[in-house]
């Protein structure tokens, strides 16, 4: 059911706005990103997300609400680990776990398992931080921009894993995927703007067998993906000089038409999804402990979507930082 | 200049053989169908599809051996009104179905557990013009082995020459040959 298509949302909650610190001051980063702060030699973050389905939109862009006595749910825990590499290089490994929770009238399910992992591998284009507290000329508007590669790894349970027996068991997406990402970020005290941008394809796989029955080969190609996230954040110093910080984010979401031996296939439809985000963090004076809760609500619009569930999600997180 | 953490390299190791046991990490292009008596009653490709009476969302009586009489092919199509499911069914409507005029459309919820769910959820989701088969206590799910996209695509001889979860492409070529006289 709707579980394929969410697994796009696996591989590290990509669509929350985690990118609620700045990123080459304190850490953060956003989307498929994991970011190390510039004088950090490694990060830990856990986080803990549910998730809660409210219909869909449907081919055309209308919105539409799921059967009467329905509920579906997911529950989400991710832990992610990030290593300084060298001055300006940094790699990350996010590794989630999934519980699913379905009930219809008729059919009802709880399953779990790993979700799909994802490394990431980034590259800072600058020395310094270029967080400031006061313009005094061009050069203190200079943003962080970083670059970055993400490799999806298929370590889920997909519908063509041999694992899964019902369209409810899925963890995962089932196909490797190779992300290039961008992040420009500037922070002028106390504010700070981020944009994350992902351009990502699908490696064209094989297939044998579905939701655990074989079939006549085929290959199969999920469509190339872009995401898109803006984020607007506020960060409050305390008197112990911990920090505060309150971001919003509106992030898009498009998938393109996948293929099947080689030729675009209506069954594997475009995507698309747009929501908004709201986070608040706490960090510690030294900004090694950071404490996170947000929230991304799908926006249920007529046209905000296609072919996609609309979700809420709550995200609770920590991360430690080790300078 | 970048140097090796072997910290970092170990937890990549570790995760690699954590999930070593996942197929979809080495894929294979191997055809395993097992092969079947031709002429059998089952629900595999090449057997024969023992018949079935359903109701459909109107309450009108869904007989296949009917339907096989009058039709030159009966598609069945699993759906529980989700997201993939609506695609498919728009992608058979609209791209499928006008090239078959001979060829019975089947639509079968197996979630909602009743005709009046049914018939709530073909009107909301905008298939009042199809004919949806309430699968109430799922017996042509278990009969046809079904699932969330499965399709199933039965000749006029009563064979099934389709099986699997929905690609239009694959559809068309199997009505296609299935059509041919």
């Amino acid at each position: 059911m709707k579980k394929v298509l969410i697994s796009l949302l696996f591989s590290g909650s990509l669509l929350l706005p985690l990118n609620t610190l700045a990123a080459s001051c304190c850490g953060g980063g956003s989307a498929s990103s994991l970011i190390l702060p510039k004088m950090a030699d490694s990060m830990f973050d856990y986080s803990f997300s549910y998730e809660k389905y409210d219909g869909f939109w449907n081919v055309d862009g209308d919105h539409i609400d799921d059967p009467e006595g329905s509920s579906f749910e997911q529950y989400r825990s991710n832990f992610a680990y990030a290593n300084r590499l060298g001055y300006r290089w940094q790699a990350s490994i996010q590794v989630p776990y999934v519980w699913n929770k379905n009930i219809y009238p008729e059919k009802e399910s709880a399953t779990n398992g790993l979700g799909d992992t994802v490394l990431g591998l980034w590259y800072e284009s600058f020395d310094d931080v270029k967080c400031v507290w006061k313009v005094t000329g061009w050069k203190s508007l200079e943003p962080a921009i970083y670059f970055g590669t993400s490799l999806t790894l298929p370590t889920g349970k997909s519908m063509y894993s041999g694992d899964v027996t019902q369209d409810n068991d899925v963890t995962g997406r089932g196909s490797y995927r190779l992300d290039a990402n961008l992040l420009i970020d500037k922070t002028i005290y106390p504010w700070s703007l981020s944009w994350a941008l992902s351009y990502g394809m699908h490696i064209e796989r094989p297939v044998n067998e579905e939701f655990g029955r074989t079939v006549e080969p085929y290959d199969l190609q999920l469509g190339d993906r872009i995401s898109n996230g803006i984020t607007f954040g506020y960060t409050h110093f305390l008197e112990s000089l911990s920090t505060v910080t309150v971001s919003a984010s509106v992030n898009d979401l498009r998938e393109g038409e996948g293929k099947i031996n080689g030729l675009k296939d209506a069954s594997l439809p475009s995507i698309k999804k747009q929501s908004v985000g709201l986070s608040l963090s706490y960090s510690t004076p030294i900004m090694d402990w950071v404490y996170k809760v947000s929230l991304n609500h799908a926006l249920q619009g007529d046209g905000r979507g296609e072919n996609f569930p609309t979700t809420d999600i709550v995200n609770l997180g920590v991360t430690y930082v080790i300078r | 200049m970048l140097s090796v953490n072997f910290k970092w390299l170990c937890i990549l190791i570790s995760v690699f053989f954590l999930s070593a046991c996942n197929e979809d990490l080495i894929p294979s292009d191997k055809d395993e169908r097992l092969s079947v008596e031709e002429g059998s009653i089952g629900n595999q490709v090449g057997q024969i599809a023992a018949d079935f009476t359903a109701q459909d969302s109107l309450e009108n009586e869904i007989v296949l051996s009917d339907e096989l009489a009058s039709n030159d092919a009966v598609v069945i199509y699993f759906t529980m009104w989700c997201p993939l499911c609506d695609s498919h069914m728009t992608s058979m409507r609209q791209n499928v179905k006008p090239q078959f005029p001979s060829v019975r459309f089947l639509m079968v919820d197996y979630v909602t557990g009743s005709i009046a769910q049914s018939r709530a959820g073909q009107l909301s989701n905008g298939y009042a013009s199809e004919t949806i088969i309430s699968d109430i206590g799922r017996p042509l799910f278990e009969q046809f082995d079904g699932n969330m996209a499965v399709t199933i695509v039965i000749d006029s001889s009563g064979e099934i020459v389709m099986n699997e979860s929905y690609k239009q492409s694959k559809l068309l070529s199997v009505l296609n040959l299935a059509l041919q006289p």
